[in-house]
């Protein structure tokens, strides 16, 4: 499925690259999400049709099929260096968002948070990821 | 308006991740255009977040370069790529958008890996109880042989039984001795008989021709036979003093617990 996707964003940027604002944000961010969305839509339309469910992100991205597996390489390892020297509370929204898919609103309402504290704990974590990121 | 609160908030963060709703998209573009400590934070935050990426990419499959090239080359009108003039501009969005995709593809490999972990720990789970489960067999396996061998013993006729009663200082006291003449076997069991302290043990004894005879010293054991020194033919009577950790030559009469004489059949 993830391949599925991977077609599709690279279409959409195709389609879409005209509007692309440059004064908006960098290639990059706008990019990543169309990804993420082209990303969510698929898991959400996909399980819709299972069992008829929505709004749950995290009961999509935990069921994914064996043939979706894709290995990660020792980068993963980096990774998981890395977020564990954020404090809990920062590491545990980085996490949801940019490995679980969720929104921050998702991550308010499912685990009870303010979207403020939620929107604060982010901007926190990304600051402390520059620092350990930008050497 | 007061930038530093207004960068504290988050809501820069929120707009690069596209958490916002399309008005508050749009305020904040109207910002960072009026502000440049917005743009710059903003740009910061951005490269942050592409590094951030990358760390999570993985590399997809090469043959899927092929399947998206052809299928961008099909439509009849050509595009162009606006924001960048250098001749080569077409390849780096290219890469780029690579790295955005496999950021995605990365949502759903690093959950798995997860899920591979939490499998690992269960299974790791199931072979501990699986071994804790053939201990217990092999314990009982054990105590079912032994069981075995102590039935055969109590009902081989060979064997003379001889009951061992409490005495004044133990009247409830009892336990039952084996006797095999021929070959000089003993063996006891106990069914009530009180703890000792641990400088002490039990012994037994053996009345041969009017004389104590040692036939070894035990522990408190239930619940099997206890195989004593042999005693060879002879005995008229059976009994069992406490004397000091190790046994004594001769037997302390005044501990005796318990006596029983050998009845012939």
């Amino acid at each position: 499925m993830a391949e599925e996707v991977l077609q599709d964003v690279f279409l959409k940027i195709w389609d879409k690259i005209d509007s692309y604002d440059r004064e908006k944000g960098k290639l990059f961010t706008w990019m990543v999400n169309i990804a993420r969305n082209q990303a969510i839509d698929k898991t959400r339309s996909r399980e819709f049709s299972k069992d008829r469910q929505t709004g749950d992100l995290g009961k999509f991205v935990n069921r994914i099929d064996a043939k979706d597996h894709i290995e990660l390489g020792v980068e993963a390892i980096g990774l998981r260096d890395l977020l564990n020297r954020l404090p809990e509370d920062q590491q545990f929204v980085i996490e949801k968002h940019y490995l679980k898919g969720y929104t921050q609103s998702e991550i308010s309402e499912e685990f009870n948070l303010p979207l403020g504290t939620v929107k604060t704990r982010m901007r926190l974590a990304m600051q402390l990821l520059r620092n350990l990121l930008v050497k | 308006m007061n930038v530093e609160a207004y960068i504290a908030s988050g809501i820069l963060e929120a707009y690069v991740q596209g958490q916002l709703s399309a008005e508050e998209q749009a305020d904040v573009e109207k910002n960072i255009f009026q502000y440049p400590e917005l743009r710059k934070e903003l740009a910061a935050i951005e490269s942050t977040q592409e590094l951030l990426l990358q760390q999570m990419a993985i590399q997809p499959n090469a043959s899927l370069k092929d399947v998206i090239l052809s299928k961008i080359s099909m439509p009849p009108t050509s595009k162009t790529v606006p924001m960048d003039t250098r001749p080569n501009g077409r390849w780096n969005w290219a890469a780029a958008a690579a790295i955005a995709v496999a950021a995605i593809a990365s949502y759903f490999a690093f959950d798995y890996r997860g899920k591979w972990k939490d499998s690992q720990r269960a299974l790791t789970d199931l072979i501990a109880q699986n071994q804790q489960v053939a201990q217990d067999y092999n314990t009982v396996n054990e105590r079912l042989d032994r069981l075995e061998l102590d039935v055969n013993i109590i009902n081989n006729p060979a064997f003379t039984r001889v009951v061992l009663k409490g005495t004044e200082q133990s009247p409830s006291a009892l336990a039952s001795l084996y006797w095999n003449e021929t070959t000089k076997e003993v063996y006891l069991s106990i069914r009530e008989m009180k703890e000792l302290s641990a400088e002490n043990q039990y012994q037994l004894w053996a009345i041969i021709d009017g004389k104590p005879v040692d036939a070894g010293i035990f522990d408190l054991t239930k619940g099997r036979l206890i195989r004593m020194k042999d005693v060879k033919p002879g005995a008229k009577t059976f009994a069992v003093t406490i004397e000091p950790k190790g046994g004594k030559a001769t037997p302390t009469l005044e501990t005796m617990q318990v006596a029983g004489n050998v009845i012939e059949g």
